[in-house]
């Protein structure tokens, strides 16, 4: 049993969330952006959360199989959202279509900021799992004394 | 057997193993709370500690000779165990982890694990006591 596992894994979640965070701050800022590197309007983009081992394949293959339970999470990967996107008519727009229409990114500001809320929820769950582990240790520390 | 130590000492420090280990268990469910799919996990120890401690009423041994084996409780045979929930809990399609119920039990933990910490850490002050008073 590892003494530090609890803030690993507490770290790894804080490490998501951020990242997580980052990505919502992405969608807000681009939610009227209408060209991109890969061309097209920019595309909402969405986390994908993924459990993961917080520690390398050979520790892990020393420790038990209680030890082996306890999972930390990461971010697996950025992907592109795949709702239609909102067409608006704006006739003397650059990027007007033949008939006047501009295609922009279907993002919903409410959307993302509840998006946001839970995310720093999240956040601050695993700053107060941190918290407890780190008052644990000093107080384990305080036997010997 | 006597030793210099209390008694309870090897059995205490087992406890304070265990509820780390829990610690360790409630900070990987809340990490996943985001997580679709994730299955949380609870760590259970008292009953199988009870059972080694023979204080649990079912299968109960009396000890009726004193030429029988005492029912020792030995700190390195007893193992916690990890329950995974059968099914991932689906609430809106992300809440899969309950965050109250995590952090009451992260909450209990803490402070029974502060009890125990100060209980050890007493019980040795008492002994430095002893060996002090003892040689003057």
């Amino acid at each position: 049993m590892d003494f530090m596992t609890a803030i690993d894994v507490g770290a790894s979640a804080l490490k998501a969330e951020r990242t997580h965070l980052n990505v919502i701050s992405m969608n807000l800022a681009n939610a009227k952006t209408t060209r991109t590197v890969e061309g097209g309007p920019y595309r909402r983009k969405e986390v994908i959360f993924k459990e993961t081992e917080v520690q390398s394949p050979f520790s892990k293959a020393m420790n038990s199989a209680l030890d082996q339970d306890v999972k930390g999470v990461r971010v697996e990967s950025v992907q592109s959202d795949r709702r239609p996107l909102k067409q608006v008519y704006e006739p003397g727009h650059p990027d007007a279509d033949e008939e006047g229409y501009v295609s922009y990114p279907d993002i919903n500001v409410v959307e993302e900021m509840t998006n946001m809320l839970s995310a720093m929820r999240a956040y601050e769950a695993n700053v107060s799992t941190i918290t407890t582990s780190k008052s644990m240790f000093s107080k384990a520390l305080e036997i010997g004394r | 057997m006597k030793s210099l130590f209390p008694d309870h000492i090897d059995l205490t420090a087992k406890v304070m193993d265990f509820q780390l280990q829990r610690q360790n268990i409630v900070s990987a469910n809340m990490a996943n709370i985001n997580t679709p799919g994730y299955k949380a996990r609870t760590l259970e120890f008292e009953k199988d500690l009870q059972a080694a401690l023979g204080l649990s009423e079912a299968g109960a041994v009396a000890r009726t000779h004193p030429n029988h084996f005492p029912l020792a409780f030995a700190a390195d045979q007893t193992e916690a165990s990890v329950t995974k929930s059968l099914t991932p809990r689906v609430v809106q399609g992300v809440d899969n982890v309950d965050l109250d119920k995590e952090m009451a039990a992260m909450a209990k933990n803490n402070l029974l694990y502060n009890t125990l910490a100060t209980v050890m850490q007493k019980s040795l002050s008492g002994l430095k006591q002893t060996i002090a008073d003892g040689g003057k």
